[in-house]
This record gives C-alpha cells, structure tokens and sequence, in this order.
C-alpha cells in the first residue's frame, strides 16, 4: 500500500479535523490512500463517519496511545 | 378546600390541571402540557399571547421540556386555564401523577438515535398523562444510550438499543470499531496470516450504534433493534437511576406490556409519597424484576 499523502491532526478539533482530511484527500485519485494522525475522543470518533458519509474508506486504524493513525482510500468521485 | 390550612383554594385539584401555587399565594403557574417539548410556532404564539394577557408577559422553560406561565393572579387563573384550552393547548400535570412524557429528538432528527422517540412519546403520553400514582412518576424516552433525554433518571426510561453482529466475510481487518467502541466490548483475535476475528462481549455492550454506523464496509450490522427499559430512576433529595428491567426489548407490544405491568405494580405495592425506585429499593430489585417480568 503506497501512501500518498501524510497528515497530523494531533490537536485540531473538530469539525476542522475532517475539513483537513478532505483538503488532503482532495489532489488524489480514487483508490489512492491519505495517512491521518488524528487524537482519540471525538476525533477518532466523528471523522472516521464522516469519510463513510462522504464515500471515503477507512482501511485500517492503529491506536498510537492518545493518537491514531489512520489509512484512508479515497471514494470515487 | 383545605379547612386545615385555611387556604382558599383546593391547591391537589388544581395540580390535576397544571395549575401550581406560587411562593407569593395571590399567584399562580400555569404548566402546559408539551410531549417531548414540541410545540408548533403558530401555538408559541398562542402562548406569548396567553402569558402577556394572563401573566406579566413571562415563560419560564421548565426542566422536562415544558413551558410554563408564570405570575397569573389567583383570580384569573381559570379564565387563564380556559384560555390555554381555547387555543388547543392541553394543560400539564402536577402532584402524584404520571406526567408529560419527555424525549430527546431521536432517529427522526439525529444520526444516533435509533428509535423514534417522538412517535412512542405521544402514544405513552396519550394512553398514560394524569394517570394516579402514589407519588410523581416521570417517564423519558432517549434515541440511543448518549442518553440525552436521561431516561435513567425517570421513573420509566426507554432507550433506543440495537445488538450489533459481526459479518466477517465483509470485514476488512480495519480495527476502527476495537477504537471506538466505548466499553471495548469489541475484541479482535488475531488468526495466523490472516484477518483478525471479531468478538463482541455482550455483557459489555451498552447497545449504542458506533460501531454499525462507523464501521466503514458495514460489517458490524445491527441484529435487534430495540430498547432498553429501565425502571425506577429517579433524581431529587435520595437520587437513584433507573435499573434495567429488561434489555433490548424488540417486540413492540411486550414494551407496552412491560409498561403497564410497572405502572400497575407501582400503583400496587407503593406507599403514599413513596417514589417507584425508593420502593423498589425497599423491596429488592430481582424481586421487583421477577414479578413486573412474570406478570405477579
């Protein structure tokens, strides 16, 4: 899995969180994949639904204790 | 009248209808009666018009979602009451009743309720409003376990619940549900070279549906969709929350039935000023359980 794109939202909230990750997301292809940093709580809670609403996948989720990193495909458009 | 007090007024009969005594007893409070605190802009109007007329022009919004006009002198406080009714607005409840039904929006409105609060609010509130009981009795009805409506703090509480299932031929080995699972009721058993298995621990499962709406391929689907009937919660000077009667409930009628059997075991073994869960404490909850469950 070749990872595109790489981003750290450790401290940003939300909804600001998920604006981030769709601006990432926004120059790859579908199919290509984002890595995102982002805290435990609401975070990994909201923004991980918030990529299904919109069509995204998350592929895998590992817990970094506080943060989590998290591969992201992108939907198609 | 109260030959007693010397009061004027038949202060129990007039609770019946919503109509509270003030601290200055030349006034009066009058409570609407608003299931799961919906009112329509046309009947606010109706209201602000009625608190201008009858009151000093106030409305106080009371904790259960209801309004309330403060400050209607003794002496209009029908002609106030008679006002409300004309504009086809129903009166609330005090004393030692059953009163308005409370609820959160639920899954009409919010992405996590899973039960439509508001539809089984007006049925509760039409079958149950102003039915006696020894002492108040407050039921809420909350969407999922967020528990926003705080229907264990009621002496009846429903909350929307659902039983989630794993599909593993859809799973993906992802883990984001092992994260936001709240109660980590879900575990992931690694398997030799390939995906990992998941296992949900129903005794740690709160019902709630993270997991089925965040889980990225729907894998974790839910099962029963339900509600969780909590019995005798109560808030005030002894505090007790609700304990569970029966968990996710899916059969509608059997909710209904679970409702009645309560109400009636309350009407019949609770003392006079005695709370449903304070009784149930008295009593003993397994006992309590056993015969609403067993119909004794």
């Amino acid at each position: 899995m070749e990872i595109k794109k790489a981003i750290d939202l450790k401290g940003v909230i939300c909804p600001m969180n998920f604006v981030k990750t769709k601006a990432a997301l926004a120059p790859l292809r579908a199919g290509e994949f984002l890595e995102v940093i982002l805290d435990e709580g609401d975070a990994i809670l909201n923004v991980p639904r918030s990529l299904k609403e919109e069509g995204h996948q998350v592929v895998s989720v590992e817990n970094l204790g506080g943060t989590f990193r998290v591969i992201v495909r992108k939907g198609a458009e | 009248m109260s030959q007693i007090t010397g009061q004027k007024y038949d202060l129990a009969a007039l609770k019946k209808v919503g109509t509270i005594q003030q601290r200055d007893k030349e006034y009066f409070v009058l409570r609407l009666r608003l299931v799961g605190g919906d009112i329509t802009s046309r009947d606010m109007e109706s209201v602000t018009a009625i608190a201008r007329e009858y009151g000093r022009g106030e409305i106080h919004l009371s904790t259960r979602q209801g309004i309330e006009i403060p400050f209607v002198p003794a002496g209009r406080a029908e002609a106030a009451r008679n006002a409300v009714e004309a504009a086809g607005l129903k009166m609330g409840a005090c004393g030692p009743r059953f009163r308005v039904v409370i609820a959160c929006p639920g899954n009409t409105v919010c992405k996590w309720g899973t039960l439509d609060t508001k539809s089984l609010a007006r049925e509760m509130d039409e079958k149950y409003f102003g039915t006696e009981t020894p002492h108040k009795f407050k039921m809420a009805i909350t969407g999922c376990p967020n528990n926003c409506a705080k229907s264990t703090e009621n002496d009846i509480g429903i909350m929307g619940a659902i039983l989630p299932g794993w599909q593993e031929e859809i799973c993906t080995d992802c883990k984001l549900c092992v994260n936001v699972c709240p109660t980590g009721a879900i575990t992931r058993e690694a398997r030799d070279g390939g995906k990992g298995r998941y296992i949900l621990s129903e005794e740690k499962c709160i019902n709630c549906s993270i997991c089925t709406s965040s889980c990225p391929v729907n894998s974790w689907i839910p099962v029963k969709i339900g509600c969780n009937l909590t019995i005798g919660g109560t808030m005030g000077k002894i505090p007790r929350l609700g304990t569970i009667l029966k968990k996710l409930v899916t059969d509608p009628e059997e909710l209904r039935d679970l409702v009645a059997k309560s109400i009636a075991y309350y009407q019949k073994n609770g003392r006079k000023r005695e709370r449903f869960g304070h009784m149930i404490d008295r009593m003993g909850v397994e006992k309590v359980n056993q015969e609403i469950l067993n119909g004794n």
